[in-house]
């Protein structure tokens, strides 16, 4: 029966109270641990396609007639357009339609960062698209920009309220104290640089328009842009078969693709607006730099008595504000946690998420002042994370659906225990060091999604469902969960997604929310079929339906009878079996979550102060593993990017005007396959007995979380300097070094002078 | 555009200046093309035209990075700082030559900023955003030169031969002056034919990056020792390849605020290149 209920929706840290009908029937739990397919090591179903270049993706498609489009985006970080002329623009070579701020809303004559959209040229070649912008004339009134995150405070320029939160009474905590340590961290500015930059397709044709587009979110984009248009939503159909990288960026339809409609209405013609790779640097979303004021305080025995921190998110001139001081309010079970979170808004490029937006950068924080407690009170950073355990959600004191963290820890400690080892590699100026991080994030999902399966007479299964694999290996995983629950091996089941015209509405893929959102809906589905065909079965070979199941392709009996599946569904010929399912709702009053913790190897050259990550352990908590082979690559891309954010990529920005000056991949520094060390990657693989019919929660943000304080630690750990700025670039490493010795030489002074 | 393709230096010499330029591998021309910081009408391939290959202590002009980086009997100096520039791919392609005329990745200039070094008024480096820029030869400039290959000939005391002439190759650079804001004495109708290394008793060449492949030196330091004399040449320190007379000149560094850890780095490196050799 069909039920409403209201719950809590969560993504990205973002919570919204919703509707929803439930419409899911209770399924058997399967047991822990690798099954029949699922919890199996998978090659993605459509990695040879991948390899071979046949996956169509969004920059791959071409139509007939289309015309590509040039953007002309504001080289000032704030100005005003007193005038613009578009006329020499539509009179150059090739072009069919110009449009400037008059025309649509995304079109700006009062640009607020450098890259806002001014004005757009469709034509029928890039080159001449380019050539045409060039020729608009603008007269520009060129004003001051706020361009100082601290500065924004001071005038109160925010994109949203300041958000302030108390537990306990922090000034008591911090006045019971024996040891207190304070620190001011500061993490910058990255950009995502996805392989496929943005990029949308539109396409008018009967009354409707058709969008191909490199999206995270096919119904969002469906939603956001029939909303744009006017349209009623089904006359928006969204398409994205294959996609060359999100990473939170691809959540919404950007500015181009409401350009990409406008010029395909005006020019009766399908046109693609994609971002060339200097548009992605500068105007395709990033990772805001925060700027991060914390203290910790503990007594003796290692017991937190107050954490507290003023974090200012340098949002940029538009986005939301991330949860920057999540994991000082949620990781440990500290009775006094005082949080305050400015939400500066700047003349500068948007944020825009960024996997665990807020709190990779609030780990790195967070977890880094920890470990200079734990030096102060001569505790062992690990012991010091185990005294502190948060056994509920400390922030509204909710039960967590599962939280395996200290086997997490426990598993970490062969790792841990090579300390002794790992710094006596120190030789010469290369010293040696290890260190631990902590991981905290959402990543349980939620309704509505919904799949349906059906099933021919062949015995095979098809998923039909209009989610997008944003190239995380969602298809692998699906089609897993399908196989598994119909008992048919792995290649009897595909897997039909990405056109919102096919199938039903699915959720984002956002927030680590893939698996466990549609992940059941999946299995509800194939538990659909799976009841009809052993109902047929029993009418079949006149049998009791609770006698019989389906297993490695046949339907079985408890008395060991054994059929081929085909023996039923093959009656059908052209009849076909039909499930549907939807995903349950989260349990209620509980806090789901995922966890880990990270061991860091690394060497630093104290004279020229490079860092070399030797080696990254990683161990999470997520529940049952779908594809253990698919989560091992979830989580070395995790730590791969992860290492770029902590050691070499940085957004640069000129100080006086707000221009954007990394805008190559070589002025913008990805590390690349050289920098990327061994990587143990272990996931705890207990279901949450709470969540779901499947267990499962999602791997793709936590595996990032930690590594910056990881390695960070593992620094101090080598060479006593403390890191405070991200990323860790040569002169950073340089600078603490330099510090580290005069605060040992001033230590050496005291000592002496007693 | 148009594009010449002359079959002998003399054709080809003909067909330069005018505002047109020498094209051989392409991987600095064709970007500054793109980005409009090079105007050219006219494209002249010298493929053909310039020597390409080592012969004894000569190095043709068109010789590629990766070619150099595998020859086992060119100094060591040389073939560590080709096989440490840029990636597999560009040095594929790029050409000694062309390296040691290549322009500053200061993204000031690359953006097409009016700087001082575009003819401009100003450096914006020296107020601005300068971690990857000078600590020498900076008062005009803050620009810092990126080749890892100038610095290694530098330290080698090569020579070069021209359409027109030969001259050591510390003169074919110059630090751009009010009048003349060029980085290289070469005149625009002027090709670089062959370079002349004396071979040296040992050499390396050591460099500093922000990653550990496909990087600009932060710091590059090429050092090269001829019987009881040591020469030492730093790249991405200065708006030109930099010839280090001794080691305590590193003492007289001007750097930037954002730059003086460059100078830290260079004295660990020197230290280290001349242990080495």
């Amino acid at each position: 029966m069909a039920r409403l209920i209201r719950t809590e929706k969560e993504v990205e840290g973002r919570y919204e109270e919703v509707w929803i009908v439930v419409d899911e029937d209770a399924l058997d739990r399967w047991p822990a641990g690798p099954l029949t397919t699922v919890g199996q090591r998978v090659p993605r179903v459509d990695g040879l396609a991948r390899a071979r270049g046949q996956a169509l993706f969004t920059a791959d498609l071409q139509l007939p007639g289309m015309l590509h489009t040039a953007v002309l985006r504001s080289p000032y970080a704030r100005a005003r357009v007193i005038s613009i002329d578009l006329e020499p623009a539509r009179s150059a070579f090739g072009v069919r339609a110009v449009i400037g701020p008059a025309d649509l809303d995304q079109l700006t004559d009062e640009p607020g960062y450098v890259g806002h959209a001014v004005a757009a040229v469709a034509a029928d070649t890039f080159g001449q698209a380019q050539a045409a912008a060039e020729r608009i004339v603008v007269e520009w009134d060129v004003l001051e920009p706020l361009l100082d995150a601290d500065e924004a405070v001071r005038q109160e320029s925010f994109v949203s309220d300041v958000a302030n939160y108390e537990r306990g009474d922090f000034e008591r905590g911090l006045g019971g104290a024996d040891v207190v340590v304070e620190a001011e961290y500061r993490t910058q500015v990255v950009v995502h640089n996805s392989l496929e930059t943005h990029q949308a397709v539109c396409h008018w044709e009967d009354d409707g328009i058709t969008i191909y587009i490199s999206t995270q979110y096919i119904w969002g984009i469906r939603a956001s842009m029939a909303d744009h248009l006017g349209l009623p939503p089904d006359k928006v159909r969204v398409i994205c078969h294959a996609m060359g990288g999100g990473f939170g960026a691809k959540n919404s339809p950007g500015d181009y693709t409401p350009i990409a409609a406008e010029l395909a209405k005006r020019t009766a013609r399908p046109v693609r607006c994609a971002l060339t790779r200097r548009e992605e640097n500068v105007a395709a979303g990033n990772r805001n730099a925060t700027i991060q004021r914390l203290t910790a305080a503990a007594t003796t025995d290692g017991t937190l008595v107050a954490l507290g921190g003023d974090f200012v998110n340098a949002v940029g001139y538009s986005g939301w504000s991330a949860t920057t001081e999540g994991p000082m309010k949620m990781l440990y079970a500290c009775d006094n946690v005082r949080t305050t979170q400015y939400p500066a808004k700047l003349n500068l490029p948007p944020m825009a998420a960024f996997r665990a937006p807020g709190f990779v950068e609030g780990t790195f924080g967070l977890e880094c002042l920890l470990d200079e407690l734990a030096v102060k009170l001569g505790i062992d950073p690990l012991e010091l994370r185990r005294m502190n355990y948060a056994d509920s959600d400390r922030t509204d004191d909710r039960p967590f659906s599962s939280k395996n963290l200290a086997e997490c820890y426990r598993r970490a400690e062969p790792h841990w225990a090579k300390r002794d080892e790992v710094r006596a590699r120190s030789r010469g100026p290369w010293k040696h060091g290890i260190g631990l991080a902590s991981q905290i994030w959402y990543g349980g999902g939620g309704p509505p999604s919904y799949a349906w399966i059906r099933v021919g007479s062949d015995g095979r299964a098809q998923v039909v469902t209009a989610m997008q694999d944003i190239g995380t290996g969602t298809r692998t995983a699906m089609a897993q969960i399908a196989a598994e629950e119909l008992g048919i091996p792995l290649d009897h089941v595909q897997v039909s997604l990405g056109d919102s015209a096919r199938g039903p509405f699915a959720s984002i893929s956002a927030g680590s929310s893939t698996v466990p959102s549609m992940g059941p809906a999946v299995r509800s589905a194939a538990a659909d079929a799976k009841r009809q065909i052993i109902e047929i079965a029993a009418q079949r070979f006149h049998l009791e339906e609770r006698v019989l199941d389906l297993r490695d392709g046949q339907i079985v009996s408890t008395d060991g009878g054994s059929w081929p599946l085909t023996e039923v569904t093959g009656l059908l010929e052209s009849g076909q079996i039909l499930g549907q399912g939807a995903r349950g709702p989260n349990p209620a009053g509980m806090q789901v979550l995922t966890f880990g913790v990270q061991v860091a190897e690394v060497a630093v050259d104290v004279e020229t102060g490079e860092v070399r990550v030797d080696k990254i352990v990683a161990i999470h908590d997520v529940g049952r593993v779908i594809n253990a082979l698919g989560a091992e690559s979830q989580v070395e891309g995790g730590i791969i990017q992860g290492i770029g954010h902590t050691l070499s990529e940085e957004r640069i920005d000129d100080p006086a005007t707000g221009s954007i000056l990394s805008r190559t991949l070589d002025a913008y520094r990805m590390p690349t396959i050289a920098d990327v060390p061994e990587i143990v990657s272990e996931l705890v693989d207990i279901p949450d007995e709470h969540l779901t019919n499947l267990g499962s929660k999602g791997l793709g943000e936590p595996p990032i979380i930690p590594v910056a304080a990881a390695i960070a630690n593992a620094i101090r750990d080598a060479t006593g300097a403390e890191i405070r700025s991200l990323p860790i670039t040569r002169e950073e490493m340089l600078r603490a070094l330099r510090e580290a010795e005069a605060r040992e030489k001033e230590r050496r002074g005291a000592a002496a002078a007693v | 555009m148009e594009l010449l393709r002359p079959s002998s230096p003399e054709e080809a010499t003909g067909a330069l200046g005018n505002g047109s330029r020498a094209l051989a591998g392409g991987t600095e021309l064709v970007p500054l093309i793109r980005d409009g910081l090079v105007k050219a009408d006219t494209l002249v391939e010298i493929r053909d035209v310039v020597p390409r290959g080592v012969t004894g202590t000569r190095i043709g002009a068109g010789t590629t990075l990766a070619e150099l980086e595998l020859d086992g009997e060119i100094p060591q100096a040389l073939r560590e700082a080709c096989a440490q520039a840029a990636s597999p791919q560009l040095r594929s392609m790029g050409t000694i030559g062309g390296n040691l005329l290549q322009a500053t990745r200061c993204w000031y200039w690359r953006l097409g900023f009016d700087c001082w070094l575009h003819g401009g008024e100003t450096c914006f480096a020296r107020d601005g955003a300068q971690r990857e820029h000078a600590v020498f030869g900076n008062d005009k400039c803050a620009s810092a030169h990126p080749s890892d290959i100038a610095a290694a000939l530098l330290a080698l005391g090569a020579t070069l031969r021209t359409t027109r002439r030969e001259f050591a190759v510390a003169e074919l650079y110059r630090l751009p002056t009010d009048d003349d804001r060029n980085v290289t004495t070469l005149a625009p109708d002027e090709l670089i034919l062959e370079i002349e290394l004396t071979t040296p008793d040992a050499s390396t060449y050591l460099k500093a990056m922000d990653r550990r492949k496909w990087s600009f030196p932060i710091v590059g330091v090429a050092a090269a020792r001829f019987g009881g004399e040591t020469r030492i040449a730093l790249a991405g320190v200065a708006p030109i390849p930099w010839l280090l007379d001794s080691v305590a000149i590193l003492d007289e560094a001007t750097p930037l605020p954002g730059t003086g850890y460059k100078v830290e780095i260079a004295r660990a490196l020197v230290r280290r290149a001349i242990e080495a050799i």
